[in-house]
């Protein structure tokens, strides 16, 4: 099914990445949390209040008042899809296209496997560490709020929302990792895989920011999010969460079968 | 059943760069030279082999498998070491061929060590730091190193010194006893002409000859320069030696191209004061103007 030589020398090559983003969401994380005041009134609604639109954009206006509604507000809008995108953009390169690339493929391809084995690993090894990233994240912020505000934070629906986060992620990496198969070479896979993210985020952005362009969240898939929708268990949440999966899984896939049938110029 | 069979394999790239109708084959224990300049489609077809592009139409087989479809299988059997060299550069030397060794599913390091040291490789250090001779050892090590019963290599003494390449030779001697199947890529005859049973010829992406490496060589010329003592020497030789031409800037020097008079050519030398003596191998060019009479189109 999959090559567990290939599988681990992918860890090793690439725990430092992974070490590196989950640093940065270590930093936001306790960040956002720690800010959150149930007493006082927030201070970030105030200075929210002070630049509106520049929370907008970020998907921070209009944060609940509850713990879990301020976490979603300030860190799964923006912060927790456009950081592992990066890593997305990165890694998915590094998995199929640079190997091809550079030609050192050859020696994934030098043993009895067959290209879809190869393949399959690669896709695997990202899709875990992606899960190994989300499980980190939701760890540090169950570890800060019950350290800050023990028993504040709503357990099921905070586990709801990973769920959807972790669709979005299986989404944007199944398109970079679809164009990572598909193109010999490294920049054009990278170009139109990270052309491909910063186009969803920053549509995604625009259509917050105002009512004149609210009508592009339907030009972009990152909407397919629905934070509140999860935290609030809405069945129209839920499908846009599957659909995410479906799309991400599905392109996961073409990948796999783009890569077994093409010419590698190795 | 031929080890490897190439039957009217078509590959076109556009603006005549490709492989096309092309065809022969690689018997059981046979080393064969596959020779062309460079840009002729010699990485291409053996690319084609490896099972890592299609050919456009024609089939390419290797022990009757079809190369594309059953690479898997095929490379269970097979060594490879591809014409331009890239490993994973964050590793060590021995990590990467321990890493292939896990990858060809070997036990252990096979004959790595023993390769290594034929080679007097040191792979202890990252390989992004290697020099490109150490880097096409360690290419060697991979290709080798499962005790596969085909060989299929892509120039593969380019970057290594005369040393090495002589050590290269006597390896390809060594597995050709053992009864290995060798296909092997060069721009350079001499190579070939050391180890090989056949030659297939390709320029432009077309086949132009398969012959026994005897017949190659027995066609081939040489291109002598002599030096003698004088001018003197050197007028009457060219007297007597109707192939030689007296060079016009080096008065003392004598020019010729031989094949068969070889022989007569340094005999008749003999008889005069030799300072210098130069041979100069024909480039497959000039080598296929002669065996072929010019352009064969």
């Amino acid at each position: 099914m999959i090559n567990l030589t290939l599988y681990k020398r992918e860890w090793k090559a690439n725990w430092i990445l992974l070490v590196i983003f989950m640093g940065v969401l270590t930093m936001y994380a306790t960040m956002i949390v720690s800010m959150f005041d149930p007493e006082m009134g927030d201070s970030l609604k105030v200075m929210a209040e002070s630049m509106p639109e520049v929370f907008a954009a970020f998907g921070m206006a209009d944060v609940g008042q509850t713990l879990l509604e301020f976490i979603t507000g300030y860190l799964y809008g923006i912060l927790l899809t456009a950081f592992p995108a990066v890593y997305i953009i990165i890694l998915s390169n590094r998995l199929v296209a640079k190997y091809v690339d550079n030609g050192s493929m050859v020696y994934l391809l030098s043993g009895p496997q067959k290209r879809g084995q190869i393949v399959r690993t690669q896709a695997l090894f990202q899709i875990t560490s992606l899960l190994v990233m989300l499980v980190y994240v939701i760890l540090v912020i169950i570890a800060t709020s019950q350290i800050l505000f023990p028993g504040d934070l709503e357990m099921k629906a905070f586990l709801r929302v990973n769920v959807g986060l972790f669709g979005l992620w299986i989404l944007l990496s199944g398109v970079c990792f679809l164009a990572s198969c598909i193109w010999n070479d490294s920049k054009m896979a990278i170009g139109v895989g990270s052309a491909i993210v910063v186009y969803a985020v920053l549509v995604q952005m625009i259509s917050q920011v105002g009512e004149k362009f609210e009508n592009l969240k339907y030009a972009t898939p990152m909407s397919l999010f629905h934070a509140d929708g999860l935290i609030a268990n809405e069945s129209q949440a839920w499908i846009t969460c599957g659909v995410m999966y479906g799309v991400g899984i599905l392109c996961y896939v073409a990948g796999v079968q783009i890569f077994k049938r093409r010419n590698l110029p190795i | 059943m031929k080890a490897i069979e190439i039957s009217h394999i078509t590959k076109d790239y556009g603006s005549h760069r490709g492989v096309f109708d092309l065809s022969f084959d690689v018997g059981k224990g046979e080393v064969l030279g596959f020779l062309g300049p460079n840009g002729a489609g010699k990485t291409t077809t053996i690319r084609q082999l490896m099972g890592f592009i299609k050919p456009d139409s024609g089939q390419v087989k290797i022990m009757g498998k079809d190369c594309f479809k059953r690479a898997d299988e095929i490379r269970r059997h097979l060594g490879y070491l591809p014409g331009e060299i890239a490993f994973m550069d964050s590793m060590s030397g021995t990590e990467f061929i321990s890493f292939v060794a896990k990858m060809k599913g070997m036990k252990d390091l096979g004959r790595a060590p023993e390769l290594m040291k034929r080679f007097d490789l040191d792979a202890s250090g990252k390989l992004k730091k290697m020099s490109k001779g150490t880097k096409q050892k360690i290419g060697i090590v991979c290709a080798f190193m499962q005790n596969p019963k085909i060989i299929i290599l892509d120039e593969p003494t380019s970057g290594l010194d005369p040393l090495m390449q002589n050590r290269f030779v006597e390896l390809i001697l060594s597995e050709k006893r053992r009864g290995k199947t060798i296909l092997m890529s060069s721009h350079i005859f001499e190579e070939v002409e050391k180890t090989c049973d056949r030659a297939a010829i390709i320029r432009s992406g077309e086949l132009v000859a398969v012959e026994p490496m005897e017949k190659l060589c027995s066609g081939r010329q040489k291109k002598l320069e002599i030096t003698f003592a004088d001018e003197k020497m050197a007028s009457e030789y060219v007297k007597e030696f109707r192939k030689a031409r007296q060079s016009k800037h080096h008065p003392r020097m004598v020019a010729m191209k031989v094949g068969g008079e070889l022989d007569e050519a340094v005999k008749r030398a003999a008889a005069y004061t030799v300072t210098d003596l130069d041979i100069h191998t024909q480039t497959l060019e000039e080598f296929f103007l002669h065996f072929y009479g010019g352009d064969k189109k």
